[in-house]
């Protein structure tokens, strides 16, 4: 973003080039650009350049000085790499549960009509509205021991129960897909209500039943929006905090929760640096991916064709 | 009838698979407002059928009841011998041309041709057999590979009409194909659409509020007016012995002239027009004395020297359309000038003293009161 802005600086000491930017700075236009540039540039040169570089920095920079791969070396070992790959397992769970109910959800909500899909939208985002750290209590106190939840099951005689649904795997799942869950909502809802429902009329004059029209026409239209909910919901975990800490146990423990250790706790900011570093980039990877998924879709489509 | 060119490429494995479709007593209301009344008719095989009316005429409707789409109150829809009231669309069979072609935008030209093919279980090589002749036939060689928004309103609909047909529906339907195309492209590919009609004798139900698109096309025309068919009959009888004064206003904007009914001969009715000039005109049931309205259309009327004609007037105007000129004519005492179409050879001079001729077998009589 940064760099698009600071483009026109040249580093040629060419004449013509050097001639080019003065008269491009002659220019009352570029002026003025530049000048109504400059706080934004200012702004982001200082709150998030600076910073990235500077944890770009912290991470390669040993106890005595000099550079070392020691803390990512460290970040990528033992304990350290366990929690890496409970983040992207939880991750992973997470997009794939709130991909699959936000698409059944936002189904739903795309073939009721404009007034009640707006109302059902409504409470699908509204919770969204509200800090996370009550969400989380709220679930904490439904899915307690002596919850709503197990209450309900235990008064049902359900075998088994009361299950254990905090301080584990299931109890953090289940508090970021809720987290989620708007998201892929929102997203899955806006590529939905973009299908042509008419493309299902024409499929059905020629014969094909409902399973067909699904699979060949209607899940084809809406895969984008699919890919994208995936990736996005997946990207927001990686860094999410909040729900994993309280709602989880010692075994869902994930990076931010390990940066925020040992940030606070141990005061070693170089290895959280690393662990931020590594987190920046697997959230890179991922658009990557998405990127990625988009050109292959793409030239499976121009391959289909030929 | 054959096309004199004879069958295109690969017609003739196409050709033949139109089927009859009957429909009887087809009914729909909507929130207790009737928008198809009890519709029946006889399509044969290989017929064009055309539904001809006004929005709001019921001829969507009735299309969408076919179709499937819609499901009628009462009545009985028929393809051949086979009832397909209650079925699903899928079910059907038929094929279904839209007005906004409906192409599948996530698939190739050829792809959407494949796709009724595929559903039939057809093998691949087949499949890419059936979609290069149907390509062929509807002058898209080499377009197949191209996506749907590449195309232009005509091709996109020619793909459409194509993807219709390759798989031989015993009826195909087409709800206003033509409407969203501009006015050469429509012409052009009217001629098209028949031709193919005709080589592969399909039965096509077609949709449109056009009355020339209507003559053009259609062995038999359906005129629709409030849920009901008001006269279903070849192009030439609807122009001739109009049923109803809709029927002769909808298909040429016929004359009206109002007159009273003073006699009959064996022949035919004699009437008094209002400004005074004597009519005769096909025979009408209503005893003389009657008010009634003498329907002729624009191009049924010739001049001739103002003593010899059914009435006298002067020409008001004068406009010429490509190669007919629209002449008005109005009698002394007339409201309103008569409306002529002639040759553009036989124009009159504006402010000529002109005489009117009809053929009374052109001239059709309505009572004043008939509503259908």
């Amino acid at each position: 973003m940064a760099g698009s802005v600071l483009a026109p600086v040249p580093a040629s000491t060419a004449p013509a080039a050097k001639s080019r930017v003065r008269r491009s700075l002659r220019s009352r236009r570029t002026r003025s650009g530049l000048l109504n540039g400059a706080p934004i540039v200012v702004y982001m040169l200082v709150l998030f350049v600076y910073p990235i570089l500077s944890t770009l920095f912290l991470s390669v920079k040993g106890v005595h000085g000099g550079l070392t791969l020691h803390w990512y070396a460290d970040a990528l070992s033992g304990a350290n790499l366990a929690v890496l790959l409970t983040t992207l397992r939880i991750s992973a769970e997470t997009s794939l549960i709130s991909v699959v109910i936000g698409f059944l959800l936002a189904y739903a909500v795309s073939r009721l009509r404009p007034l009640w899909a707006g109302l059902v939208m409504l409470i699908i985002v509204v919770p969204h509205f509200i800090s996370a750290l009550v969400r989380t209590y709220g679930w904490i106190i439904l899915l307690g021991d002596h919850g709503v939840v197990n209450s309900v099951l235990v008064d049902l005689h359900v075998p088994g129960a009361p299950f254990q649904l905090l301080y584990n795997e299931i109890g953090v799942i289940i508090g970021t897909t809720s987290v989620m869950l708007p998201y892929t909502v929102l997203l899955l809802y806006a590529v939905m209500r973009g299908v042509d429902r008419r493309l299902l009329a024409a499929a059905a004059s020629m014969g094909a039943g409902r399973l067909v029209m699904f699979r060949r026409v209607y899940l084809p239209l809406v895969a984008p929006g699919l890919v994208n909910a995936t990736v996005l919901s997946f990207i927001l975990c990686l860094g999410y905090y909040l729900t994993p800490a309280l709602m989880g146990g010692a075994r869902q423990t994930v990076v931010a929760a390990l940066i925020d250790d040992e940030v606070m706790k141990q005061n070693q900011w170089n290895g959280a640096a690393a662990l931020g570093v590594i987190l920046l980039v697997l959230t890179f990877a991922g658009l990557s991916l998405l990127r990625l998924a988009r050109a292959i879709g793409a030239s499976a489509r121009q391959r289909g064709a030929a | 009838m054959r096309s004199q060119r004879g069958s295109g490429p690969g017609a003739g494995a196409l050709a033949g698979s139109g089927k009859s479709l009957s429909v009887s007593g087809l009914r729909k209301t909507y929130a207790g407002v009737v928008a198809v009344d009890e519709v029946s008719m006889e399509i044969e095989a290989g017929e064009f059928v055309t539904f001809l009316g006004s929005s709001g005429s019921g001829k969507t409707t009735t299309l969408m009841m076919i179709a499937g789409f819609v499901e009628p109150d009462s009545g009985v829809i028929k393809v051949g011998r086979r009832d397909v009231t209650r079925l699903a669309p899928q079910k059907r069979g038929l094929g279904f041309v839209f007005q906004q072609y409906l192409l599948f935008p996530h698939m190739t030209v050829a792809e959407n041709i494949a796709f009724p093919l595929q559903l039939r279980g057809l093998s691949k090589a087949e499949v890419r057999r059936q979609v290069g002749q149907v390509l062929e036939m509807a002058g898209l060689e080499g377009y197949g590979r191209r996506r749907p928004r590449e195309l232009s309103g005509g091709q996109q609909q020619r793909v459409a009409l194509c993807r219709a047909l390759v798989y031989r529906p015993p009826v195909i339907l087409m709800d206003e194909p033509l409407g969203a195309l501009d006015k050469k492209l429509r012409d052009q590919l009217q001629t098209e659409i028949k031709k193919i009609q005709r080589e592969l004798g399909l039965t096509v139900i077609y949709v449109t509020h056009d009355q020339e698109e209507a003559l053009v096309l259609s062995d038999r025309i359906a005129v629709m007016r409030d849920g009901l068919i008001d006269q279903f009959d070849t192009p030439r009888e609807l122009f001739e012995r109009p049923r109803t004064a809709f029927v002769a206003d909808f298909l040429g904007a016929a004359n009206f002239l109002p007159g009273r009914l003073e006699n009959h001969t064996d022949e035919h009715s004699l009437v008094r027009l209002d400004h005074g000039a004597l009519v005769r005109a096909r025979p009408h049931p209503l005893a003389p004395g009657h008010r009634v309205r003498a329907a002729v259309q624009p191009g049924r009327l010739g001049l001739c020297a103002p003593a010899d004609g059914f009435c006298t007037g002067t020409v008001e105007t004068v406009t010429y359309v490509g190669t007919l000129v629209r002449v008005g004519v109005r009698p002394a005492g007339a409201e309103s000038p008569i409306r002529l179409e002639l040759p553009a050879g036989r124009a009159p001079v504006t402010g000529e003293q002109v005489g009117l001729t009809a053929d009374p077998g052109d001239v059709t009589l309505f009572g004043d009161e008939e509503g259908r």
